[in-house]
C-alpha cells in the first residue's frame, strides 16, 4: 500500500510560506513586513493542546490539508449584494478572497480628510499613515498565527480618523470568500485609527458564499487615541467547512471608549481572540460577544482584557447557545496590573447547551494584582427552563413557539446594544434561522 | 493610624507554633532510591504488598515531571536531600508505644504547647486524636470507645498490620499511585497518617482528629490518609497541622483518599497552619497535597471544610468524584496568605452520577506580597443528567503589591446539567468601615468584622468542636498586634 503524505501541524505553516515569493516586489515596505512575518513563522512552533491555551481544540481540520494562496486562484462569484447594508451605500469597502474589489467598493460618504482605502494600493503610493500604523498594534507575542497573516499580509483595509472628525456613516467592512474548487487560505489585515476626539462605528462582515473548506485568518489592528470612540460590530458567516482564525488587538488612550461586538454563527472551526489594552488612565471598553452554533462546529473565544492604569471600566458579556455536537470554548481572562486602581470589570459568560451531544468548556479568570478594585466574573452553563416553556405555553405558544422564544430572547441581550439598524435586524433574521433550523433538525434531543 | 495599616498589622501576627521539640532521632539517610523505599518498609514491618505498592509508584515517579501548571514560583525541592523517614528513638526499643508512658515527655509537652493534650485525664472531651509526629503516629486516644462502636480509627501503618483487607482494598483506589507527580512521590515514601473505618449503619461517637507536626528540619512529611465510610454511616474528621520555623524549606506531600459508599457522609474539615516562611519568604512548607473523595454509593455525601493560613506555597485541590446517582459534594474554603505566600488552591467536581450536586464557595484574603489563586474544575459528564453545580469564589486584596487570581474551569457535556458560577474581587470597603465606625466600632474591631463576615460562610462550616481552634487559629493571622 502505497504511503499517503502526511501533512504534519509543525511543518504545516512553513510549508504555506512557498508561496510568499509571489507577492514580493510590489511595495518595499509590505515585503519587508512579510519578510519578517516569515521569519517569526519559521521560528514559532505551532500550537498543540499541551499549551494552555490551545487545550481544548484541535487544529487537525486545519493542517491535515493543504490550502492553495487564496490570490492565485481565479475567482467567479454570483451576485452578493444582499448583503450590502443600506446605510453603508457609499462607505463600504470589499474584499474578495482577501483582494480588495475597487468595483464593488465605494467611500463617498467619508468626510474628505479620513484617509481610506486598502492596503495594497497606499503601500504602492508609499501612504504615510499607512506606515506609520500598519503592523504596530497587533501585538500578539510569539503568536505563530499573525505571524503567518504578516508573512501573507497583501491588502486589506486601512483607515485614518483625523482629530476632531466624526464618521456618521458605519463603514461596512465586507469580506466575501467564494466558492472554489481548492482549498485556499486567506489573511487580510484591517488597521482602524482612530485619532483624538474622533469618532467611527466599523462593520466587519465575513460571509462565505459556498460551502467549500478555506482557511481566514484576519487580523484587525485598533488604535484609539485620547477621547476616541470607535464601535466595532464583528459578523463571522463563513461558510460551515471553513476554519477561521482571528485576531483583534485594540490599544485604548485616555478617555477613549472601545465598543465591540462578536458574532459568530459560521465556520466549522472558528477562534476569536479579542485583546484590549488600556494605554492610560479612564477609559472604557466592552467586548460582548454571541455564538450560534450546531452540526459540528467547534467555536473558540480567548479574550484578554489588560488593565494597565488607573480607572478603567470593562464589560464582557458572552453568549453562547451550542445544538447537535458542537463545541464551545471560552476563555476571558481579565488582567489588573499593579498600581491599576479604581477598575470596574465585569465579565460573564452564559451558555446555552441544547443537545445530549454538544460540549461547553468555559474558563473566566481573573488576574488581579491591585487592591482598590471591582472585578466580578460569572459563567452559567444550563438549559432552557421548564417553568419558562410551561408559561409560553399556557399563553397558547406551541412547544416549537416557545422554544424558538426564549433561544431568542437568550441571544437578543448582546445584540440590543448595536447601533446600526440593518446590522441588528440581519442579526435578528440569523437568530431566527438558527432557531428554526435547531428545531426543525434532528439536532434537538 | 491609617487603614491600610491597620489592615496590615491585622494580618501580620506572629507564628507561635514555630518552637522546635529537642528528640533523638534513629539515623536515616537521605535521598531516594530503591533501597530507600525497601528499608523504610522494613522499619515499618511491612507485608510485601506494600512494600510492592511503594516500588510501582516510585517506578512511575521517576517517569514524571514535576507539575508546572500551578500558579506560583519555587526552588524546585531538591529530592536528594529530603530524609523520607524520620522516626524517634523508642525506649526499650518498642516499635509502637502501647501507652502513654513509652511517649518521649518532650513530645507529650510540644503537642501540649500547641493545645492538644494526651494525656488522659487532660484530653479533649468528645474528640479522639490521632497525633503524628514527623513520619510516625505517636498515639491515639478514645481508641477503645471508638472500637466500642466499630468504628476503627488508627495510624495506616497499625492498619497495614491489622486490617490489611481493607487497606489492600481502598489504597491507590480514590488517588492511584500515578497520579501526579507528588501523589507518586508520597506512594512510593509514605510515613504514617489516619486511618478509618466506619461500619454499615454506624455514627461515629465523636469528632475524629490527626494533628500533624513536623519537626525534624531534614525530613519531609509524607502521610497517607484513607477514610472509608460504610452504607449508611457518618463521620466528621479534622486535621490540624504545624512545624517549627526553619529557614529551609520543607516539602509536605501528602495524599487523602475517601470513600464513601451509599447513604455514607464524610466530613473533611483541615485548619492548616504549616510555617509560612518569614518576611523575606525564607523558610516554610511547600505544601503539595492530593486529596479525593470519593461518592461511589448513592445518596452519599462528602463534604471538604478547609481553613488556609500556613505554608509558603500551597497545590492542593480537594476533589470529589460524583459517581452514586444523587450524591453530593461540597467545598468551603477559606485560604489566607500573607508576607511571600503563594496559593494556588481550589477543588474539582466531578459529576459522573445522576442528580449530582455539587457546591463551591471559596473565599481568599491576599495581603502583604503574597499570590492568592482559586483553581477549580467543575466536569459535567455527558451521563450526569440533572447535575448541578453552584460555584462563588470571591477574593479580598488588602495592600497595593498582593495579588488575587480566578481560574475556574467550567466543562458541561449535558444538557440538562445546570452549572453556575460566580466570582468577585474587592477590597475591604471604605463604605462599610465608615458605617461600622459611626456605629461606635474603631476602626480594627471594624474591619476584623468584616474580615470575619466575609469568611464566615466558611467559618460555620466547622465543627462546633475545632470552631474555637478554627476561630483563633485565623485570629492570629487576621488580628495579631494592631498598634
Amino acid at each position: 500500500m502505497a504511503k499517503v503524505k502526511q501533512q504534519t501541524e509543525q511543518t504545516f505553516l512553513q510549508d504555506l510560506l512557498d508561496f510568499q515569493g509571489s507577492l514580493n516586489g510590489k511595495s518595499e515596505f509590505l515585503d519587508e513586513v512579510r519578510l519578517k512575518g516569515a521569519e517569526e513563522v519559521r521560528n514559532t512552533p505551532f500550537p498543540t493542546k499541551k499549551l494552555e491555551d490551545w487545550k481544548f481544540i484541535s487544529l487537525r481540520d486545519l493542517y491535515r490539508d493543504s490550502y492553495e494562496l487564496a490570490s492565485n486562484l481565479e475567482v467567479d462569484f454570483p451576485d452578493f449584494s444582499e448583503h450590502f447594508l443600506p446605510e453603508s451605500k457609499e462607505s463600504r469597502l470589499v474584499f474578495i478572497n482577501g483582494s480588495f474589489s475597487a468595483e464593488h467598493s465605494s467611500t463617498k460618504a467619508l468626510p474628505e480628510e479620513v484617509v481610506i482605502g486598502n492596503i495594497a494600493n497606499l503601500a504602492a503610493e508609499g501612504n504615510e499613515q499607512l506606515k506609520e500604523h500598519l503592523h504596530k498594534h497587533a501585538d500578539f507575542e510569539d503568536d505563530v498565527f499573525t505571524s503567518f497573516n504578516s508573512a501573507f499580509l497583501e491588502d486589506g483595509a486601512f483607515i485614518y480618523v483625523p482629530k476632531d472628525v466624526t464618521v456618521e456613516a458605519p463603514v461596512h467592512l465586507l469580506f466575501i470568500q467564494t466558492d472554489a474548487d481548492k482549498n485556499y487560505f486567506t489573511t487580510s489585515r484591517t488597521v482602524v485609527v482612530a485619532d483624538e476626539d474622533s469618532e467611527i462605528t466599523l462593520v466587519e462582515d465575513h460571509i462565505g458564499l459556498g460551502d467549500n473548506k478555506y482557511f481566514n485568518l484576519p487580523v484587525v489592528e485598533l488604535n484609539l487615541e485620547d477621547r476616541s470612540f470607535v464601535k466595532h460590530t464583528k459578523i463571522q458567516r463563513d461558510s460551515f467547512e471553513a476554519i477561521h482564525i482571528a485576531r483583534t488587538a485594540a490599544s485604548v488612550a485616555q478617555h477613549a471608549n472601545y465598543e465591540s461586538y462578536t458574532i459568530t454563527r459560521g465556520a466549522k472551526l472558528s477562534r476569536n481572540e479579542p485583546r484590549i489594552f488600556q494605554m492610560d488612565e479612564e477609559v472604557e471598553f466592552t467586548v460582548d460577544g454571541l455564538v450560534l452554533i450546531d452540526g459540528d462546529q467547534v467555536s473558540d473565544t480567548h479574550s484578554v482584557m489588560d488593565h494597565r492604569f488607573s480607572h478603567a471600566e470593562s464589560h464582557q458579556l458572552h453568549k453562547c447557545v451550542i445544538n447537535g455536537k458542537a463545541h464551545s470554548v471560552f476563555n476571558g481572562k481579565i488582567y489588573v496590573q499593579k498600581d491599576a486602581q479604581k477598575i470596574d470589570s465585569f465579565q460573564e459568560n452564559r451558555n446555552l447547551l441544547l443537545s445530549r451531544k454538544g460540549l461547553v468548556n468555559t474558563k473566566p479568570q481573573l488576574e488581579i494584582f491591585a487592591d482598590d478594585v471591582v472585578c466580578t466574573h460569572g459563567a452559567t452553563v444550563g438549559q432552557l427552563e421548564e417553568d419558562e416553556l410551561f408559561y409560553l405555553k399556557s399563553r397558547g405558544l406551541d412547544e416549537q413557539q416557545a422554544r424558538e422564544l426564549l433561544i431568542y430572547a437568550f441571544a437578543l441581550e448582546t445584540i440590543e446594544n448595536i447601533t446600526v439598524d440593518s446590522v441588528q435586524e440581519l442579526l435578528v433574521d440569523e437568530v431566527h434561522r438558527y432557531t428554526e433550523r435547531q428545531l426543525d433538525s434532528e439536532l434537538t434531543v | 493610624m491609617s487603614e491600610s495599616e491597620a489592615l496590615e498589622s491585622m494580618v501580620g501576627g506572629e507564628y507561635k507554633y514555630g518552637f522546635t521539640t529537642d528528640v533523638e532521632y534513629e539515623d536515616f539517610p537521605t535521598g531516594i532510591n530503591e533501597e530507600i523505599i525497601r528499608e523504610i518498609s522494613r522499619r515499618k514491618d511491612e507485608p510485601e504488598w506494600v512494600t510492592e505498592f511503594r516500588l510501582e509508584a516510585f517506578e512511575k515517579w521517576k517517569e514524571m515531571e514535576e507539575p508546572d501548571w500551578p500558579n506560583v514560583e519555587y526552588d524546585r525541592p531538591d529530592f536528594d536531600n529530603i530524609q523520607y523517614y524520620s522516626s524517634t528513638k523508642k525506649k526499650d526499643g518498642k516499635k509502637k508505644p502501647e501507652s502513654l508512658d513509652d511517649v518521649d515527655p518532650e513530645i507529650l509537652e510540644t503537642y501540649e504547647k500547641l493545645g492538644i493534650p494526651l494525656e488522659e485525664q487532660k484530653q479533649l472531651q468528645g474528640i479522639a486524636v490521632d497525633a503524628v509526629f514527623d513520619s510516625e503516629s505517636i498515639f491515639t486516644t478514645f481508641k477503645e470507645k471508638l472500637a466500642e462502636a466499630g468504628v476503627i480509627f488508627c495510624s495506616i501503618s497499625e492498619a497495614i498490620q491489622d486490617h490489611p483487607e481493607l487497606v489492600k482494598q481502598y489504597m491507590g483506589s480514590v488517588v492511584p499511585k500515578g497520579d501526579n507527580f507528588y501523589a507518586a512521590l508520597n506512594s512510593a515514601v509514605f510515613s504514617d497518617g489516619s486511618f478509618v473505618y466506619v461500619p454499615e449503619d454506624t455514627v461515629c461517637p465523636m469528632e475524629l482528629s490527626t494533628y500533624f507536626r513536623i519537626n525534624n528540619m531534614q525530613s519531609g512529611q509524607f502521610e497517607r490518609t484513607l477514610i472509608i465510610c460504610e452504607d449508611n454511616s457518618q463521620v466528621s474528621y479534622l486535621e490540624g497541622c504545624t512545624a517549627p520555623m526553619y529557614q529551609e524549606n520543607q516539602l509536605h506531600a501528602a495524599v487523602v483518599e475517601l470513600v464513601a459508599l451509599e447513604d455514607a457522609e464524610i466530613k473533611y474539615s483541615t485548619i492548616q497552619n504549616w510555617y509560612s516562611g518569614d518576611e523575606e519568604g525564607n523558610g516554610g512548607i511547600f505544601n503539595f497535597v492530593t486529596k479525593r473523595g470519593h461518592c461511589r454509593g448513592d445518596n452519599s455525601k462528602i463534604s471538604w471544610t478547609q481553613v488556609e493560613t500556613g505554608s509558603a506555597i500551597t497545590w492542593k485541590y480537594p476533589s470529589v468524584i460524583l459517581q452514586g446517582d444523587n450524591s453530593t459534594g461540597e467545598f468551603y474554603s477559606v485560604a489566607v496568605t500573607n508576607q511571600r505566600q503563594q496559593a494556588d488552591t481550589g477543588t474539582k467536581m466531578i459529576h459522573v452520577g445522576k442528580n449530582t450536586k455539587s457546591t463551591i464557595i471559596s473565599k481568599g484574603i491576599s495581603a502583604g506580597e503574597s499570590n492568592n489563586s482559586y483553581r477549580g474544575l467543575v466536569k459535567i459528564s455527558p451521563r450526569a443528567d440533572g447535575a448541578q453545580n453552584y460555584s462563588v469564589c470571591d477574593s479580598m486584596l488588602i495592600g497595593q503589591t498582593c495579588g488575587a487570581h480566578t481560574f475556574p474551569y467550567i466543562e458541561s457535556a449535558n444538557p440538562t446539567a445546570k452549572v453556575e458560577h460566580e466570582a468577585s474581587t474587592s477590597r475591604v470597603g471604605e463604605e462599610q468601615i465608615f458605617y461600622l465606625q459611626q456605629r461606635g466600632m474603631d476602626e480594627d474591631d471594624a474591619i476584623s468584622m468584616i474580615v470575619n463576615g466575609f469568611a464566615k460562610e466558611v467559618l460555620q462550616k466547622l465543627p462546633m468542636e475545632f470552631a474555637v481552634e478554627a476561630d483563633k487559629l485565623l485570629g492570629i493571622k487576621l488580628e495579631g498586634s494592631v498598634g
